[in-house]
Order: structure tokens, then sequence, then C-alpha cells
């Protein structure tokens, strides 16, 4: 008898076990779910009122739901809603994935952003009632001035950013100006620098006692602080984004188009007019739009080169932090919500229509105009300024960690590096964030991608829509939301390095996904078919045709991951405590506090390290910084 | 490996899936007996890959059943189903060598080392590849490539083996020879096999039966012999061959046959019409007429147009009452080509096999 001998398993047959490890699946879920709900969900008796009757008080009490039942609610929908699908049932691999990604998102991204907008309508912080007390505060002076001032800046900066952008695109991909690889590369340095390192270069540079404005000009009257200082900081920041992102589409525009046009009779400034500046409108726009969000949301250059001008990621940063109105900030955040939100659908809206163009491979792209030297020479020197200044940027900070006291003392000191090793425990923490974060995110990038490229299931447009949400959610409302919706019990997360890598995880999600989808995309699906059509396991096939295959995607997306963490700051500053105090928060405070000198050395030192980090990017994948920061 | 395999049936009951309201497969029921080939057969969009990939488990029926060997695996996915496919393009993984792509099903299925070596050193035998185990799929010619994907379907002992338009990417001498090697194979394992291919001349060379798809659905099943001389349909007919329809007038029919009236010529069926009160048509095969130096006998015609290619002259003739047939003519003697506008004299044969209607 054969069939003794087998283990009991081996004698059901394939979907008599399918269905067996799909029913201890949903038992293991079941239990899982009704232990997350005893910690989400607790009853705790409260005092309700007293009576005194002679001598005796009676203290009376009542039952009140503490915790989280509406987020319980929404993960128990998100296990539930992907049963919907047969697929998925007979899939257990898939099934556990899909829910695992809705309930991560649920979380970790709509969660933390729907407390924004609750708190921003209760009355106070604990309490349960709603209002819209604080909506009355929004028409204040201050909150108006604030949103006013925001969108000026906004708007400027998109504008100005998206015009110099252009042509510094035009000039460096379509030109015959000399030395276009190395112009390239300095135009964009800034993307590797923490944002607000820039503001500190130029007060460096431009300020009180700044080496062009008082040393060079001997001008003690210029003031570089202010609503000019943000813009001038805003371009410096955008102009490289703005730079790749229309470069990539000049490069790729097919030539044919434009001698088609001029076959047919069209002067070149017509043809100008009529067919190569429709084309790249998009990418321009798009540009634009991810410039404006930047601005808006930007919290380090504005609290450093503003001086007192009040902008809403700034203000928010105040109520929360400073003032601990924690509605108020919320509310700011609403507002700051909105216009980023109404972008990035905008964006989305251009962006999603049907590309123009097209990559193939037998047209000829990138084709070189011969421009009249009247034309070419100025926007020649419009790129070689753009370079030198950053060279200038970023070689005040090196010489100013080296010098005694910025300004006033030039002679050349060790002092600064020696004062570095006071925030060694910043570093470590932070490489701690940013490596966990890096691997992390490039892991669940790697895996949402294939799941919304290879899979189908219900619910595939709202998961995307999460996943990229955050693209568009300013740092500050990242770190507020998280705040408000993680800071109390049952959780305690605020200040754990937990919720810091949960936080930068799904904050740069959008671009891994993004880098994830299109690298699986190069992939022919069949060879993930043939693999299980072999025989091989959802995760046999993962481990040894996908994962391989989009190894240079997933180093890319762990790097941007890291850089990112390495020298964010504003969602940093509302997340970490004294325990987990980050390197970008400890510079930041010792820019506003200490002498140049000491702050140079910290922007110096993480510049070095984002430095290494690309290098390692260029060693194991071969892709350069550029091609990291394309969107 | 030269051993027969363990092979198995497949039954489709009633299969179909929508995209939307798009019905790509409706309600295909086929067996395909145990050790045979089958083709699906048919123009593009027709359902035939998405059938085959029903069976292989890359999409999921929205209704009916998949039985492999009685068993029912409609629910199963691709992994724990007894088929291997051979892809459109090999599918071949490019980061491996052509001896790890062979090996790829039994070291996922944990098979012993000692037992890997043996089973793929015999499946590169079975596919003449010996010598380049070591190289990578892109350096390999587009035969070699596809020799590749077949050793790595058939390592893995399958009950069912799947084809996908394997020869498409083939030069036409190349997939003549490959077409003949896969049926060699087949039929030397015992294996049954679901080829996929639009091409007719490809599916009558390969396969046991042919099942022809039109629209999603299973217009006819049989040999390729029945498929070629009792079309089911116009569909059938056309897609078979190019074919002349000409409505036929029935004189006579009983069980024994039917004889009609064409062009003022009779013509006997050998199986009365399926539908003897609705209109009836007869089917000319390009083959089976002829024309002659106009004459008496036949059917007057006008000559329209003249395309030599070789082994046969393809003539377009033009019958008085506007009827246009094409005709083919074997063996051609250039020396005695009927000129363009010239009149000629059209044989009808005597006999057909059957009638359309």
């Amino acid at each position: 008898m054969v069939s003794n001998s087998l283990p009991f398993y081996r004698r059901w047959s394939a979907s008599q076990r399918q269905r067996i490890a799909f029913i201890v699946l949903i038992v293991i879920e079941i239990l899982l779910l009704a232990f997350i709900g005893t910690r989400l969900i607790q009853v705790q008796a409260v005092e309700d009122y007293r009576e005194v009757v002679g001598d005796q008080e009676t203290i009376y009490f009542r039952n009140e739901i503490v915790g989280d039942p509406v987020l319980f609610a929404m993960v128990l929908l998100g296990m539930a809603l992907p049963l919907v699908s047969g697929r998925l049932r007979h899939e257990m691999v898939l099934l556990v994935a899909v829910q695992a990604a809705i309930v991560g998102l649920t979380m970790f991204v709509l969660w933390p952003l729907m407390q924004v907008f609750i708190e921003g309508f209760k009355t106070e912080y604990g309490t349960e009632s709603f209002s819209l007390v604080q909506f009355e505060k929004l028409f204040q002076p201050m909150v108006i001035r604030a949103t006013r001032n925001t969108m000026i800046i906004g708007v400027i900066s998109a504008f100005l950013s998206a015009l110099v952008g252009t042509l510094v695109a035009y000039t460096l991909t379509l030109t015959d100006v000399p030395w276009k690889r190395w112009l390239r590369n300095l135009v964009v340095l800034p993307l590797v620098s923490p944002p607000f390192a820039v503001s500190f270069a130029i007060i460096l540079l431009f300020g009180r006692r700044g080496v062009i404005t008082y040393d060079l000009l001997g001008i003690s009257k210029y003031n570089v602080y202010g609503p000019h200082g943000i813009v001038f900081v805003q371009l410096i920041s955008s102009i490289p984004l703005v730079v790749l992102i229309v470069s990539a589409v000049f490069a790729s525009m097919s030539r044919d188009l434009e001698e088609a046009a001029e076959d047919l009779g069209g002067r070149p400034l017509y043809v100008l007019r009529t067919v190569t500046f429709p084309l790249v409108t998009p990418a321009i726009l798009t540009a634009a739009l991810l410039s404006f969000i930047g601005s808006i949301s930007d919290f380090g250059n504005p609290m450093l080169i503003g001086g007192g001008y009040q902008m809403l990621a700034t203000q928010a940063y105040i109520q929360m932090v400073e003032i601990y109105d924690l509605q108020l900030g919320a509310a700011l955040a609403m507002l700051l919500i909105i216009p980023s939100l109404l972008a990035f659908m905008l964006q989305h809206r251009i962006t999603s229509r049907r590309s123009y163009v097209t990559v193939t491979g037998g047209a000829r792209t990138g084709h070189i105009r011969r421009l009249p030297g009247w034309i070419k020479w100025p926007l020649f020197s419009l790129c070689v300024f753009l370079a030198l200044f950053n060279v200038v940027l970023y070689g005040s900070i090196f010489v100013g960690a080296a010098v005694k006291t910025w300004g006033y003392d030039y002679t050349l000191t060790l002092r600064n590096v020696r004062g570095l090793l006071t925030s060694l425990p910043m570093l470590k923490n932070s490489l701690i964030v940013a490596v966990s974060a890096g691997l992390l995110g490039g892991l669940v990038s790697i895996l949402l991608a294939w799941l919304l490229t290879r899979q189908k299931f219900p619910g595939r447009g709202a998961l995307d829509f999460s996943a990229t949400v955050m693209q568009a959610i300013p740092g500050t409302v990242v770190g507020i939301g998280y705040i408000i919706a993680y800071n109390a019990a049952p959780y305690f997360w605020t200040g754990t390095f937990f919720i810091i890598i949960i936080a930068y995880v799904f904050r740069r999600l959008p671009v891994g996904l993004r880098t994830g989808i299109a690298a699986q995309k190069q992939i022919d699906p069949s060879l993930e078919e043939a693999s299980l059509d072999l025989g091989a396991s959802r995760f046999y096939t993962f481990r040894r045709v996908t994962f391989p295959l989009l190894s240079r995607a997933f180093f890319a997306g762990v790097i941007y991951i890291f850089i990112r963490s390495m020298t964010d700051l504003s969602a940093a500053i509302f997340l970490n405590s004294g325990r987990t105090q980050l390197f970008s928060v400890r510079m930041f405070t010792v820019m506003k506090l200490s002498t140049a000198s000491e702050a140079a050395a910290f922007a110096a030192l993480l510049i070095v390290i984002i430095l290494f980090a690309l290098g390692l990017l260029g060693k194991v994948t071969g892709k350069s910084f550029v091609d990291l920061f394309r969107i | 490996m030269s051993e027969a395999f363990a092979t198995a049936s497949i039954i489709l009951q009633d299969l179909s899936k929508h995209f939307g309201s798009v019905k790509a497969v409706d309600g295909v029921s086929l067996e395909v007996e145990a050790g045979t080939l089958v083709c699906l057969l048919g123009p593009s969009g027709c359902g035939k890959t998405t059938t085959l990939r029903m069976i292989g488990g890359f999409e999921e029926p929205t209704a009916g059943r998949i039985l492999i060997g009685g068993d029912d695996v409609t629910n199963l996915p691709p992994y724990a189903r007894p088929t291997a496919m051979v892809f459109q393009n090999y599918a071949l993984f490019p980061h491996m060598s052509v001896y790890d792509n062979v090996a790829y099903g039994l070291r996922a299925r944990r098979v012993p080392k000692s037992e890997i070596q043996e089973q793929v050193r015999m499946a590169i035998a079975l596919m003449e590849l010996e010598g380049q185990e070591k190289k990578s799929p892109p350096q390999l010619s587009g035969g070699q490539q596809q020799r590749v994907a077949l050793a790595r379907a058939l390592v893995i002992h399958p009950k069912v083996l799947l084809f996908d338009e394997p020869l498409s990417n083939l030069d036409a001498k190349l997939r003549v020879r490959m077409r003949s090697e896969i049926r060699a194979v087949q039929r030397r394992l015992g294996i049954t096999s679901v080829y996929v291919t639009h091409d007719q001349e490809e599916a009558f060379s390969i396969a046991d039966r042919v099942a022809l798809m039109n629209n999603g659905k299973l217009v006819q099943l049989g040999a390729p012999r029945e498929l070629y001389s009792e079309p089911a349909d116009r569909f059938v007919a056309d897609f078979v061959g190019l074919s002349n329809i000409v409505p036929v007038e029935v004189v006579e029919s009983d069980a024994g046959g039917a004889t009609v009236r064409v062009f003022g010529q009779t013509i006997r069926s050998r199986r009365p019409p399926r539908e003897p009160d609705g209109p009836v048509a007869i089917v000319l095969r390009p083959e089976a007429l002829r024309i002659e130096k106009a004459s008496e006998s036949g059917v007057p015609v006008r000559v329209l147009t003249l395309a030599f290619t070789g082994p046969l002259a393809r003539y377009t003739v033009a019958v008085d009452d506007g009827a246009q047939l094409t005709v083919d003519l074997p063996n051609p003697d250039p020396d005695h080509f009927f000129a363009e506008g010239t009149l000629a004299s059209l044989q009808l044969p005597d006999q057909v096999p059957a009638l359309l209607g």
C-alpha cells in the first residue's frame, strides 16, 4: 500500500490542499486581527461624576472607548477587501502581499493625512467634540498673511525656475556649446545637499558679514534676509529639477517632427512655436508644479533666511512645536495640503495625457541646432554663471568649515572638525534611520511596483493613488500627521526610530515606486510566467527571476531614499526626540544658534557622506546621480 | 527522457473569459485526448491565446472548468499545474546560462543535485544542444533558443505541453524545420500538447486535430482533412484555404448526397446539405478548378488577372453573371498562359465532398 507510506497531506489533491491552506491562513489572520483589536480599542473606566451624600462621597465611573476604532475598522476593511477577488483567494502569497500593502498604506499614508483634517476640526487636543473654532482662527491676519506669502513665493519661484531651467536645459541638450557634461553636473549640484544648506551658504556669501557683500564689495547695509532671499534660495534649489526633467524631453524629441514642419513650409520661429514648444510644454509644466510644491512646503530655508517672513510651513512649526497649539498647526497644514494636492492632480492630468514623446529606436534624437552667436553665447554665459555660482556656494561651505570664525577670522583650524565629535551620536542615529529606511523603502518599492504592474486585483487604482500621493504632501504635514496619529495611547511612537523610518519609507515611496515600475516594465512578463509554469513558487520566482533583474532599480531606490533621509529636516524636526535626534536637525540648530564656521563643518560632513553614497551607487549600478533624480 | 511520459487528457468545459464587456473566450468546450496534439487556430483576437493561458493558469476563467487527467485545476496557480509552456518569445532567463535555464524547474522543485545533472544532460542531448550549456541565451540563434525553451519545458516531465505561437519569431525556412522537430519530439514522448498558431499551414502539418476559433467561440474541431473537405461554415472554408464560395440551387437531395446546379452545370455532393431549407452554397477550391481554351464544354469565363508564383499560376476569372473566381493551375507552362482579357472555358469538378449551409 503505497498511499499509507505517504504523509497524510500528500493524499489530498492539489485543490484540497489549497483550500485547507486558505482556511488556515484566514484563521491566523482573524486571530491576528483580534489581537490588534484589543490593542487598538480599549475600554477604560473614567470618572463621570461624584455625589456627596452626607459625609460619603460616591464616584461614578462610565466606560469609554479609547484608541482608534476608526483605524481598526479601516484595517479590517483593508484585510477583507482583497478576499473579493477569486484570483487572490486562490493564491495566498498574492493575497497576503495585497493585504499588507493596503494595511501599510492605510496606516502610514491615509490615516495620518486624515488625522490632519480631523484634528483641524477639533476644539481641543484629546477631546472628541468638533467645531469650526480653528477656522475662525484661520481668518486672523497672521494666517492670511502667511497664506498670501506662501503663494507669492511659490508662484514666483516656480515661474522663474521653470524659465531659467528650460533655457539651461535647451542649451545643454540641443546646442553645440563646449563643456556640456561639466556644466550639467555642476548646475544640478544642489540636488545632493540638504536643501537648507543653500540658505546657509548664501548667508555665508551675502550675509551681514558675507564674504562677497562685506569683504569683497564692502557693503554693510545689504540685507539678504527676507522674501527676496527665500525666492533666490528656492531658485537655486529648484532649477536643477527643472533642468533634469526638461532635458530628458529635449533629448528624446525626434528631429523628424521639426523637419517635417520645416518641409511643409514652416519658418524657424513658426516651427518653434507650433511644434517644438508644444512638445515640451507638459514637461515644463510638470517641472514648474514640482518646484511650486517644493517651495511652498519648504521649511528650513524660510526659517534660516526668511528674516521673520511668515509662511505656512514655518507658522505650522511654530504653532505646533513652540506654542503647542496642535489644532491650529493642523489647520495650517490643511491650508498647505490643498494647493499641493491641486498642483499634484493638475500635474497628474498633464502627464497622464498621451505622452507626446515616444522613444523609438529609429528616430533621430538629440539633434544639435546651429544657433546664431547672439543667442548661443548669452545662453552659454547663463549656464557658466549658474555652474560657477554653485561651485562658489559649496566651496564656501568647505572653506567655512576650515577657518576659525567666518566673517571675522579666516585662519585655518581643525577646531570645527573637532566640534563635530559631539554630534557623533546624532550621526549614528541618522545613519541607522537612513540605512534602514533605504533598505526597507527599496524593498517595499520593488514589491509594490511588482504588484501594481503585474497583478490585477480590485482596488489597484486606489492603492496606486495612496502610494503616490505622498509626493504632494509637504514634509511638515507628514510630520504633523504622524504626531497626531501616533503620539498618544496606545502607540506612543513619537520620538522612536520606528516612526521616523516608517515616515521616510512612505514619504519617498513615490520616487522608489516610479523607478521600480519603469524597471519592471522593461522586463517581459513571460519570464515570470515561465518560472511559475515550470513549477517555481511565487517566492522562488521573485528571488531567482524578478529580483535579480530588478536589482539595479532596487539599489537606486535604496540610495535615493538614503540620501533624502540623511538630508530631511521638515519631517524629522517633528518626529525625533532627544534620544533619537538626527544629524540634520542638530545641524539646523547649530546653524541657527552657533557660529557659521561650526555649522559649515556639519554641512561639509553631510555633503561628503552623500557624495560617498553616490559614488557607491555609480559603482553598483553604473548610474550617475543625474539619473537618480530624474523624474 | 526517451521513455514515454505520464501524460494526461485535457478537458475544457464551457470555458469563458470576459475582459470587461469583451468576451475574449465564449463558452469553449474541448477535449484533448492523452498523447495527442491539438492546434488552436484562428485569426488574431479570436481567443486562442487566452484559452491557452487559461490552461496554463495565467488567466482566471470567468466561467467554466479545466480538467487535466481528470483533476479539476481551474483554480490552481500556474506552479501547481502539471503543464509546461513554450512561450512565443521563449522567455529564457537572460541572467542565467543555458544549463541554469534548463535546470530551473528541477531546482524549483528541490530535486537532488545528481538527479538534476542527469535530467538536464538528457534534455540537452534530446534537443541537440550539447556544447551550448555555458552560453547565455542572447548568444544563441533563434532556433537554438527555441530548443532551449523546449528542453526547459520537457525536463520537468509535464503532463501537458503548451505552445504559444512558438515559431513566429523564426524565418520561414527554420519555421518549417522546427515544426517537424517539435512534432517528432511530441510523438516520441507521447505528450499531450496544445499548440496555438494563426498559420493554417503550420496547424495542418503539425496537429492531430485542429480547433478553429473565431470571436471567442470554437467554430469547428476535427482532423485537418475534415476541416478542409467539410468546413462547417463560410468562415472555416475561407480560413483554411482561399475558397470560391458560390450559392447553388439544390436539384435533388437524399441521405446519400445531393445534386446541385451552378453556372448551368450540375455537381454531385457526397453529403446532403445540413439545412436543406436554407440557402445552400458550394465551396469551389481554386486547386480543384481548371481553365482551358474557350470551347463548348465548361463555363465560359473572361480572364481578369494572372499572378505567377512559380509552382502555380493563379488566375482571377469572371463568369457572365458577374461572379469572380480564383483558379490555381499547378505546374504551369509559361509558354501557354492565358493572357489577361482573353476568353476561356472553366471546368468544374464533378464531385465535391460536402455543401455549405
